[in-house]
Parts: structure tokens; C-alpha cells; sequence
């Protein structure tokens, strides 16, 4: 991960800054940085959205292809996810030096979706055990500011509410053989339900509170950050520790319970930014990457 | 300003991908009317005329031009073609799908827009800032591209008028989809039907003849009873032919029998290769050549090949009964063993409709305006069409095309396209075969044209560059009399060592035909030239091969020599190959030729030239025949034509001087020197000419022929062939050699041009090399100059570009120029039964010796040697009681009552012209001698009527 130097003095400031509710850039413990939401940004993507959360920069594109649906799930399609770090983001990337962090985020983000409840696999299920929607979820980070895995969270439930699946048909004949029939009305395409898909919460232990989206200088004294998955409506679907340190178990239920609070109104104001963009309809002046 | 187009494609693989294209708007797109002062400057020169007056339409009395919709181009090209149609604008939606569509009409409609008189425009409206159109969220891509064209129409009419207040200038909008109209003239755009249209069109009656019916949908089903099941679509047909179900295969109709066809299944599937249909209701309204899908039916349904002829008759009417027991017909018993896989067509994968030429059979009824068409080529059904003007058109030849054949018609419905001329008429006939062989014969297209050096042409110093000057070489070319296409040319000089140099200079032609443009383009097309009695279609236009490629005499032109060192034994010592310039000094005929060697008074250098090559080739041609180089013949004829009216007055064989094979043995030794040298320099991508060895089984009927007259043909090599047809003779049978001779040219395959990567087997069967190609004509053939550019590239007198080393495309042309050398050949034949038929139109009828050259199960096939001409008597006529006839197959011989017939027999025929069919006139033949009671025809009939007395005699003898 990206890499700051801070002096042991600095360190204290922004330690007791946290402790007296007031942050470095002026925030509170629980609030967030501004967040810029953009889908529909690569246009030959099923579907696509990039994130700037502080100086976190993050593109995601999802691309749906058909395939076979795996063997043990043969009602079902599946997600794939790939992460690739820019070497724009930081030099540390350079090479393969991203590498881990990728498949590290990677990993999170299977785990984060290996329920029934986030995304309805069913509906991405076109002919049982013989074809179905696989959809390749591409992170591209172009930025790291610290608090990587909400952004791209954001990213990535903003990116699938903008997936357009085009509708297929199966035809079948006596035989039994079968064959896809494409629409051509390319507005005719199934939309998924986000509904219920999660973001990451990640809850970064300073001293003896927590904030939210930490900055990457947070982030430096932090020891032990917790990420926390939550809907919508507040569940809990996922959560994982990271860094050296160690938690009480009093703190990680003070911390769960901040991360349901401020997922919902997380979960609240994207959705409703979501559905604002989308009544725009095609005629939304884009900003992309000029704005 | 720019637009992005997405649209979603479905893979080969199955896959869907979604691909994005840029788009840009413009606004400065002219509107092609001439006069508009908006978009007068705008790019091009106006198209549109600015006052379209000629056309005088009682819907629409203003000058207007015409806006068609898709279908009305796919489907009326003929009437657009019309040169009465005028001024129309052709929006880019419409090319574009019409292009997706058919291919055909697309090449049409373009030629159509680039013809300056029609003043058709091309709007490319899809760019213009004002009428693009985006598709909207439910509408189908035709109703995007329906509104598309609406949306233009608008803006031409509202442009036009802001031009031209005192003009009124309109766009009529014309389409035969009724929905469409009617948003059209919601929308305030004047809209017409195309009939509609033409028929207001009162200056130009014609032209409604030319409209395709079209029958809507949707009466079409309560108009008379259904005939036929329906077509399975498209989707379906693949799966089937996917799982198995279906077979795919070319339909090819039988010439004899309207209700028999086969189906040449692709593939290399072992079993199954042809299936037969029977039955109106089986062959399911495929036409000869579509690409059709096939099912099988059950073994017990399957049926044997029928030997019935039956030719369609009934005039007008859907008279299924008598259909249903003509078919029964066909049914007659046969054996287990007879049964061949017989199936019905379920589809149509691919039409190959073209427009056919025939004739008109006018109905009836008076009045009457549908008429039913019978093409010339027997497989083709009648075609219905509507006409006012049949009774111009009876007796004449014309053409029609096809436009669609319903469920419930018994005929196809089509059009008039084209009148040719009157029936018989030399040049009507000429048109007829030529279009009925495929021969592209129209003039060169102005592109074409604009390619040929200007004239007064004359050599360059640039053009000296990588060639010998060779002008002081005592060149001279042998050929035909009247022959004006020179392309070869020889020479021969001792040189000082006291060896012989040789050189063959063929006509550069690909200095003047580059590749890749139109000029190279149109004669890869055309592929050969033709050779029609009285006329030659050029492969490349005259001033090329008459003149500056022709090696006329005392002109310098250019050439592309091969030059041997050969010691007296015409052993080669030395072969190279260049480019040069040449001085020809003696352009003779071979008779010339001929007289000069024999001469003994004459000495001058081209007279010793000849006598060297003479002597060489003499010993080139022993030491091929040894190799087991095949000599064999067919009967040539070459008409003598009345210098006023071109009619043939006389026939005669051809005559072989010692010349002409001097030549030919020059020739074949280049092409063998060349073949070598482009195989060693591309191994992969010559292109070269094959001739296989003819299975055994080919042989059989030759054996067995000379096996009757006790002498032995072996088969096994072409040596052994060429030996044993040599010693065949009987002294008392001298003609018996020639006809053996004869025989054996029918065993022979095919020789094909191919490309050296795709193939292995290289072996010249006739010719007894193992390499061969064709190098020494490329004014007449395209072969010839595709291998000058391999060899130029191989001596480094040219550069190479990426088709000459692309063996795929060479495969490709291989298969265009096969093709065109057959039909070419076809198309030769028809002519020269044409000029036939017209000798013995004039001759009266005659009677000539004839020898017997197949025993058939019905009839024998004769060749009368004074003529050169073959033909068939039949023992069996319509209407006539049938003759006991016996047919030994081991020795083919035929028992007629009590005369038995045996191949090679001599016989005595009598020749008339039969013109009780119009269309097909043949020469009919029936035997005088020997004479059978009944069968035979007296000698002395020359000026009865044929026909009548002999069914009277015949009825008296029962």
C-alpha cells in the first residue's frame, strides 16, 4: 500500500486530533469524505462506474459474458473479480508490485458477495447447466488516498446497478438442441437488483476510538482497522480484521455498530445519487475523466 | 459533432459482444439538387437535375424527384434501371441495408448511382446533423431505419421548398409497406406505393411490365388452395441440418423430367451424396441451383431414378389432379437394388435466382395479361408474369426474373426484364447463349477504359529499364489466318559455339494490366476470351489485344521471352527468361509458314529460322510421344461464312500442317521451362494446370469398342494408351484410327488450373509432363498473366504484392478461371450448333454417311465425318408404336427388330432441321441405310414434309 512519512509528532496530533472528535482535515469520527459518483463512463462496458472518494481514485467496468454455469451452482451465474493496481496510483505498483494488494482485494470482494442475499445469481442463469451471465468485475486503481476498499466497494455497487445484460433468448426444437437469440433493441436488456448488495465499512482503531474513511495519514497510526460489510438495511453480511494489532471484543461490537450506522446512510445517499443520474437518462451531459 | 453507436453481435463462438462505434455529425452534406443555393458549394457537383420535367405523372404534376424506401430497391431494381426513372435519391440507410440484404442488387444500385444520366444521389443522411436518428427505447432497428427515412424525406421537402419557391420542387417518397406510407403522410411527406407511382407514370406504360409482383402476406393465404407446405425458416433449417436432421445440398433440377430433381448434398459425408426428389410437392418449389435443405423419407417411400421424359405442359392452370397422376407416372416398379435415397426440401437456404432468358407462351385467353414464360434452360420452371404487351413480345427471346413463388401458385411469379430479339436471329441467339453460359460479355466500363495507355503509345526509355533489347533478333509469329490477337512469337539462331538458340516471346500484357485495379479486376472476371463462330468476346479490351499487346509485324513491341541454348538434338543446355522488346519481322499464317519450309528457292533468314525450328520441334515432338504424350482428336469444323450475310455456306474440317504442331511444341516446351521455374521459386503459390489420369472404369467403353473390331487397347499408362491407339489400325477400316481417337478424348478428365500449395498431384496426363502451366497466351487467357507476374518476381523484372502470395485468393481465382474456361467452352459448342443449324436450314435436308459412335438403350449416337457433326437417332417416338429393341451391354450393340447395330458400324443417315420447338431448334437425324421395315426412312424424302406421311405409313404396316 501506498507508503507516507510521518514523524512521531505528527503521529500524536492526529491520535489526539481523533480522540477530541476532530481530524486533521476537519472531519468527524464518523464522517466521510466527499464522494463523486460517475456511471457509464467506458462505453463499451456492460457497465461501469468510477469513484473518487478524497484522493482515492477508482474505475470499475463490468463486462457480462456467456458461459457455464459452475457445477456445483448449475441455476446460477457468477461474478469474477480482478483487481489491477496502476502503477499511476503510487511506484510501489510498479511491476508486479501490486500484485498482492490486487489479489488481496480481489479475495475481499469474493467474500463479500459468496451469499445468496447481495446479488441475485438466478437471474444471470440463462439455460440451466449450459449457459449462463458470468460477470467480470475489472477494479482499476488510479489513485490511492487512503480507505481502498470502501471506495471500491462504492465502485463496484455503482458499476452493477449501471449493468445493461442484453436479453437472450433460448430457443429449443424437437431435438432438444438449443440456440441463443439476441434482441435487437438494445434497450432491451435485463437490469440487476442492488438492492441488497453490500458496501465495505472499514473502521480504522486510533488510539482508543475508531474513525471512518481514513485518510492515508490515519491510516499510518492506525494498528488494527476492521472491515465490515453492510446492506442496506444494516445486516452485517461480512467482516475480516486487518492489520498488526489486536481488538477487544467490546470494541469490535462498538465498532460493528458505528459501521451499521453510517453504512445505512452510506447505502442511502448513493442510491439515491444512483437513481437521480439514471432519470437523467442518455442525454446526461458525461463528465468522465475531463471533470 | 460526435455520436457513439452501440449494438450488441452475437459471436461465432456463441458469445455476445457489444461494439461501440464514433459516430460524427456534419452539417455541410449537400442535398445534390443543383441550383440549392444552401449546399451549392457542398463537395460534389450536383447531381439531381434542377427541373425534372421528362417524367409526366398524374399523381404528381410538379417536378418532383423520388425518394424509394429499402424493399422498393431490393425489389424493383428493374424499373429503377429504367432509364425513364430518373432523379432519385438513394439515402445511405437504404444502400446500407440493401447491401446487408443482397449483395446482387447492391452492385446494381451502385453501378445505377454511378451512371452520370440517371442522376441518381446518394444522401448520406445517417451523417447529417438533421436527420440522423437515434434508435429509441422499444423500436426495432427497422422501425428505427423506417423512421430514419421518413425523417430525411421531411427535411428534403422542407429544404427544397426554402430553395425553390417558385420550382415546387417535391420528394416522393415511395414504399411498399402500407404502415409506412401512412406515417409518412401523417407526417405531411407525399407518399405512393411504387405501383401506384408507375402506373401515373401514362409516358411510360412499359415500365408496369417490369414491376415485381409481389403478393402481400396477407391475402395471400385465401387466394386459391395451398399447394405447397411451407419453407421452414432459417434458424430452424441450420439447427436441423445441425443435428442431422436436414441435409444441405445445390438442387439440380433434371433436364428431362419437370418433377424429378437432385440434391447434391456438401460435405464429405460417404453415404448419401444424391438424393432424389420427386414430386411438385417434394421438390417444394426450389429452383435449379438454390442451395436448399433436405429430409430424408422413409426406405420405404425411397424411389428409383425414372427414365420418363416429361416435359410440363399444362397451360395455365393449377390442375393438381392431373399433376398428382402424372406423377404417378414416375412410379413405375423396380427393383430393390434401383431405390436411391430420396428426400423433400423443407427450405431454402440461399436462391441463386438470375434473370433467365426464353420465350413467351401467350395464354389463351384473350386479354388476358398473365402469361406464363418458358426459359430456354429446360431445368428452370415456367415463370408467370403479368405483360400488356405480349403479343410484341410472342415470337421474340426475352428475359425474366423471378420475384417470388407462393404457396399457392403452381408457378413462380417474376417480371419482364429485357426484350433481345426476334427468335433465330443471329445476333438475339448469340446474346441468349452467351448469357445463358455466364459469359460476361458487356462493353468495358469506363473505369476499365480509363486504365489503357493513351494513345499514340510508344516504348520509353523508362520502360527499357530491366529488358533486353532483343529488336534485332529475327523474330516472326505463326498463326491462324485472320488472327489479330498475336501473342506469340519465335525465333532460332545458330549461334558461334555451333549450338542453337531458341526463343519464345510471348505478348507482355501484365506491363499494361496492373494488379489490383479495374482493369485487372475485369479480366480476372471474365477469365478467358470466347470464341464464338463469328465472334470473339475479348478477355482484355481490343486496344490491348488487337493492338499494343498484339506482336504485330515491323512494330516494336514488348515481350516476355524464354530463351533456350539447345544443341542439334533439341537437348537443352541453357533456359532463361526476360523481359525485352521485340521487332517482329514476319507476322505469317501457318499455311505461309508452311509453303516457305517446303520452298526450296527460299533462303532468307526468316525461312532459315523456320526450317531450324521445324527440325527441333520435329525431334521435341518424338521424344514426347515416347514419353507416352497422348495424340488425340476430335472432329473440328470451321465454317465458311458468306463475307455479306455471315451466314455459314459451307462447312469444313479443320486441316493440320506440320506448322501448326511446330508451333504447338514450341509452346508446350515454354509452359513446361516456365511451370518449373515459377514452381521452383514459389513452391507454395505457383499456379499451375493439371490434367489427372482418368479413372479405369472412364476407359471400359473404349476397350470394349475395340474389342468388337478384335484389336486390344491397353489402359494402364498413357504410354501403353498411346502405343496401343497407334498400332489400332485396319487396313480395310482406315477411319476406324480417328474414331478410336475420338473415343478416347471422351475418357479423358478435365484439365484444371490449381495453386501448387493446395495440391500434391501435379502430372499432366495428356501431355506426359510433370509440371505444366500456361504461359504463352495472356492476351486470351488470365492464367497465363498471373504466371507472367510469378515469373517476372522470380527473374526480378517486377515486385511482388501481397494477393500474387496469398494461396487462399490464387485457390479462389483457379476456381473463377475453371469456371469460365468450361462454360466458355459450353458457350463455343452452342454457337457452333447454332451455325449447324443455320448450315442445314440452308442446305435443305441431306444424307451422309455416318459411323456409330455410341449404342445407346433407345437410340444410337453417329458422327458424320464429312460434317464433323455428332448426333442422335432415336428409335423412340412420342406417339409412335414402339420398335423391339434389344440391348447387349458387353458388346454394345443394339437389335432393332432384326437389325443388329454394333459400335463403329457404318450407316447411312438422312439430316433435317426439327423447328416444331421454337426454342430449342436441333438437328434431327434418322437412318436410311441400312434399311429397316418401319423404322428406316426412305432415301428419296428431300422435299416431303417429314413428319406426316411416316405416322400415316407406320399405321398402315400395323
Amino acid at each position: 500500500m501506498a507508503f507516507v512519512a510521518l514523524s512521531e509528532a505528527e503521529k500524536v496530533y492526529i491520535v489526539h486530533g481523533v480522540q477530541e472528535d476532530l481530524r486533521v482535515d476537519g472531519r468527524g469520527c464518523e464522517d466521510y469524505r466527499c464522494v463523486e459518483v460517475e456511471t457509464d463512463v467506458v462505453s463499451n462496458t456492460s457497465g461501469s462506474a468510477r469513484v473518487k472518494l478524497g484522493h482515492t481514485d477508482i474505475l470499475v467496468g463490468v463486462k457480462a459474458e456467456m458461459g457455464t454455469p459452475k457445477l456445483e451452482k448449475p441455476n446460477e451465474g457468477y461474478l469474477e473479480f480482478f483487481v489491477d493496481c496502476s502503477a499511476n496510483a503510487t511506484p510501489e505498483f510498479e511491476g508486479r508490485g501490486g500484485d498482492d494488494l490486487g489479489t488481496e482485494i480481489a479475495n475481499t470482494l469474493y467474500r463479500i458477495f459468496n451469499n445468496k442475499s447481495s446479488v441475485d445469481l438466478k437471474s444471470l442463469c440463462i439455460s440451466p447447466r449450459e449457459h449462463c451471465w458470468i460477470l467480470y468485475v475489472d477494479v482499476l486503481l488510479l489513485e490511492c488516498g487512503g480507505n481502498l476498499f470502501d471506495a471500491i466497494s462504492i465502485a463496484v455497487k455503482a458499476a452493477l446497478f449501471n449493468t445493461r445484460i442484453p436479453r437472450v433468448r433460448v430457443l429449443e426444437d424437437e431435438e432438444g438442441l438449443k440456440d441463443i437469440e439476441l434482441s435487437d433493441d438494445p434497450y432491451d436488456c435485463i437490469q440487476l437488483s442492488v438492492e441488497n448488495v453490500p458496501c465495505i465499512v472499514t473502521l480504522c482503531k486510533i488510539g482508543y476510538r475508531h474513525v471512518v474513511d481514513a485518510t492515508l495519514q490515519e491510516e499510518a497510526c492506525s494498528l488494527a482497522s476492521l472491515l465490515v460489510s453492510v446492506t442496506s438495511k444494516g445486516v452485517v453480511t461480512c467482516m475480516r480484521k486487518v492489520g498488526k494489532g489486536s481488538l477487544d471484543p467490546e470494541s469490535v461490537f462498538e465498532m460493528m455498530e458505528t459501521s451499521k450506522r453510517v453504512g445505512k446512510l452510506l447505502h442511502t445517499s448513493l442510491q439515491s445519487v444512483l437513481h437521480k443520474e439514471e432519470s437523467l437518462g442518455p442525454k446526461r451531459q458525461k463528465v468522465g475523466f475531463l471533470g | 459533432m460526435l455520436k457513439s453507436r452501440t449494438f450488441l453481435k452475437k459471436t461465432r463462438a456463441g458469445g455476445v459482444m457489444k461494439i461501440v462505434r464514433e459516430h460524427y455529425l456534419r452539417d455541410d452534406i449537400g442535398c445534390g439538387a443543383s441550383g440549392c443555393a444552401a449546399c451549392g458549394s457542398a463537395h460534389e457537383g450536383p447531381v439531381l437535375e434542377p427541373q425534372p420535367l421528362d417524367r409526366v405523372s398524374s399523381l404528381c404534376p410538379q417536378p418532383h424527384y423520388l425518394l424509394p424506401d429499402t424493399n422498393v430497391l431490393l425489389h424493383q431494381i428493374d424499373v429503377l434501371e429504367d432509364p425513364a426513372i430518373r432523379n432519385v435519391i438513394v439515402l445511405q440507410t437504404v444502400l446500407q441495408e440493401v447491401r446487408n440484404r443482397s449483395a446482387p442488387v447492391y452492385k446494381r444500385i451502385r453501378d445505377v448511382t454511378n451512371n452520370q444520366e440517371k442522376h441518381f444521389y446518394t444522401f448520406t443522411n445517417e451523417h447529417h446533423r438533421e436527420t440522423y436518428v437515434e434508435q429509441l427505447q422499444g423500436e426495432t432497428s427497422n422501425d428505427r431505419n423506417d423512421r430514419a427515412i421518413r425523417v430525411a424525406a421531411k427535411w428534403y421537402n422542407e429544404h427544397l421548398k426554402k430553395m425553390s419557391a417558385e420550382n415546387q420542387l417535391r420528394v416522393i417518397f415511395i414504399t411498399n409497406d402500407r404502415k409506412n406510407k401512412e406515417k409518412a403522410i401523417e407526417e405531411g411527406i407525399p407518399a405512393f406505393t411504387c405501383e401506384e407511382y408507375v402506373k401515373s407514370l401514362t409516358a411510360n406504360p412499359e415500365l408496369i411490365d417490369r414491376l415485381a409482383c409481389l403478393s402481400e402476406e396477407g391475402n395471400e393465404i385465401d387466394s386459391g388452395k395451398i399447394i405447397f407446405s411451407e419453407h421452414l425458416p432459417l434458424s430452424k433449417l441450420q439447427q436441423g441440418i445441425k443435428s442431422g436432421a436436414y441435409l444441405q445440398g445445390t438442387f439440380r433440377a433434371s433436364r428431362e423430367n419437370y418433377l424429378e430433381a437432385i440434391v447434391w448434398v456438401h460435405g464429405d459425408t460417404e453415404d448419401n451424396k444424391e438424393i432424389i426428389l420427386q414430386g411438385l410437392k417434394n421438390l417444394n418449389r426450389a429452383i435449379h441451383e438454390d442451395i436448399v435443405a433436405v429430409e430424408l423419407l422413409p426406405k420405404n417411400q425411397w424411389v428409383a431414378p425414372s427414365s420418363v421424359v416429361l416435359l410440363d405442359e399444362g397451360q395455365n392452370e393449377d390442375d393438381m389432379e392431373k399433376e398428382e397422376e402424372r406423377e404417378c407416372i414416375l412410379k413405375t416398379a423396380v427393383s430393390e437394388k434401383m431405390l436411391k435415397p430420396t428426400g423433400r426440401v423443407v427450405g431454402i437456404i440461399r436462391r441463386n435466382w438470375r434473370p433467365y432468358c426464353g420465350m413467351l407462351s401467350k395464354s389463351g385467353i384473350k386479354e388476358s395479361r398473365r402469361h406464363l414464360f418458358t426459359p430456354a434452360d429446360k431445368r428452370i420452371p415456367r415463370i408467370r408474369i403479368e405483360t400488356r404487351q405480349a403479343s410484341t413480345l410472342e415470337g421474340q427471346r426475352i428475359i425474366v426474373a423471378i420475384d417470388g413463388w407462393p404457396r399457392n401458385s403452381r408457378y413462380p411469379n417474376g417480371h419482364f426484364v429485357k426484350n433481345l430479339g426476334e427468335v433465330g436471329d443471329k445476333e438475339t441467339e448469340t446474346e441468349v447463349l452467351l448469357l445463358e453460359h455466364d459469359v460476361p460479355h458487356q462493353p468495358f466500363s469506363q473505369a476499365v477504359l480509363s486504365l489503357l495507355p493513351k494513345m499514340p503509345w510508344s516504348i520509353t526509355e523508362k520502360d527499357m529499364k530491366n529488358r533486353e533489347d532483343l529488336r534485332h533478333l529475327c523474330v516472326c509469329s505463326v498463326d491462324p489466318p485472320g488472327c489479330t490477337d498475336i501473342d506469340d512469337a519465335l525465333h532460332c539462331r545458330e549461334l558461334e559455339n555451333g549450338n542453337l538458340e531458341v526463343g519464345v516471346h510471348i505478348a507482355d500484357v501484365s506491363y499494361f494490366i496492373r494488379p489490383g485495379n479495374a482493369l485487372d479486376q475485369e479480366s480476372a472476371r471474365r477469365g478467358t476470351t470466347v470464341y464464338l463462330c463469328e465472334k470473339r468476346i475479348d478477355m482484355v479490351p481490343e486496344l490491348l489485344s488487337s493492338n499494343l499487346c498484339s506482336l504485330r509485324s515491323n512494330v516494336d513491341r514488348l515481350a516476355f521471352s524464354c530463351i533456350w541454348e539447345m544443341n542439334h538434338n533439341a537437348e537443352i543446355l541453357k533456359t532463361r527468361f526476360t523481359k525485352s522488346v521485340i521487332n517482329s519481322k514476319a507476322s505469317l499464317t501457318y499455311a505461309e509458314a508452311q509453303m516457305r519450309i517446303d520452298s526450296s528457292t527460299m533462303n532468307d533468314s526468316i525461312t532459315t529460322s523456320l526450317r531450324g525450328l521445324n527440325k527441333l520441334a520435329k525431334i521435341l515432338k518424338k521424344g514426347r510421344i515416347e514419353n507416352g504424350a497422348l495424340t488425340l482428336s476430335s472432329p473440328e469444323v470451321r465454317f465458311h461464312m458468306d463475307s455479306e450475310t455471315h451466314d455459314p455456306i459451307d462447312l469444313q474440317t479443320k486441316e493440320l500442317r506440320e506448322t501448326n504442331s511446330m508451333v504447338e511444341e514450341f509452346m508446350l516446351l515454354a509452359n513446361i521451362s516456365v511451370a518449373k521455374k515459377i514452381h521452383e521459386e514459389f513452391s507454395e503459390h505457383a499456379l499451375l494446370r493439371k490434367h489427372p489420369a482418368p479413372p479405369p472404369s472412364n476407359y471400359e467403353i473404349l476397350v470394349k469398342a475395340a474389342k468388337s473390331k478384335n484389336l486390344e487397347i491397353k489402359t494402364d499408362t498413357a504410354k501403353a494408351l498411346a502405343d496401343s491407339l497407334d498400332r489400332a489400325d485396319s487396313l480395310t477400316f482406315p477411319y476406324l484410327n480417328t474414331l478410336l481417337r475420338i473415343l478416347a478424348t471422351r475418357c479423358m478428365m478435365q484439365a484444371v488450373y490449381f495453386c501448387s500449395g493446395m495440391d500434391t498431384d501435379f502430372h499432366h496426363y495428356g501431355l506426359a509432363s510433370p509440371i505444366y502451366t500456361h504461359f504463352t497466351s495472356p492476351i486470351r487467357r488470365y492464367a497465363d498473366i498471373i504466371v507472367h507476374r510469378l515469373l517476372a518476381v522470380a527473374v526480378g523484372a517486377d515486385c511482388t504484392y501481397p494477393e500474387l502470395t496469398d494461396k487462399h485468393k490464387l485457390a479462389e481465382l483457379c476456381k473463377n478461371l475453371n469456371f469460365r474456361h468450361k462454360m466458355a467452352q459450353y458457350a463455343q459448342r452452342a454457337s457452333v450448333a447454332f451455325h449447324t443449324q443455320l448450315f442445314f436450314k440452308s442446305k435443305g435436308i441431306v444424307s451422309e454417311e455416318a459411323y456409330i459412335l455410341f449404342v445407346r438403350k433407345n437410340a444410337l449416337v453417329v458422327l458424320i465425318p464429312k460434317y464433323g457433326l455428332e448426333g442422335t437417332v432415336f428409335f423412340e417416338e412420342k406417339d409412335k408404336p414402339k420398335p423391339r429393341l434389344t440391348y447387349d451391354d458387353e458388346i454394345p450393340s443394339l437389335k432393332i427388330e432384326d437389325t443388329v447395330f454394333h459400335i463403329f458400324d457404318k450407316v447411312k443417315v438422312k439430316i433435317m432441321l426439327d423447328s416444331s420447338n421454337l426454342q430449342h431448334q436441333k438437328i434431327r437425324m434418322s437412318l436410311v441405310e441400312p434399311q429397316i421395315p418401319g423404322i428406316s426412312v426412305p432415301t428419296d424424302t428431300s422435299n416431303m414434309d417429314i413428319s406426316e406421311p411416316e405416322t400415316k405409313k407406320k399405321k398402315l404396316q400395323k
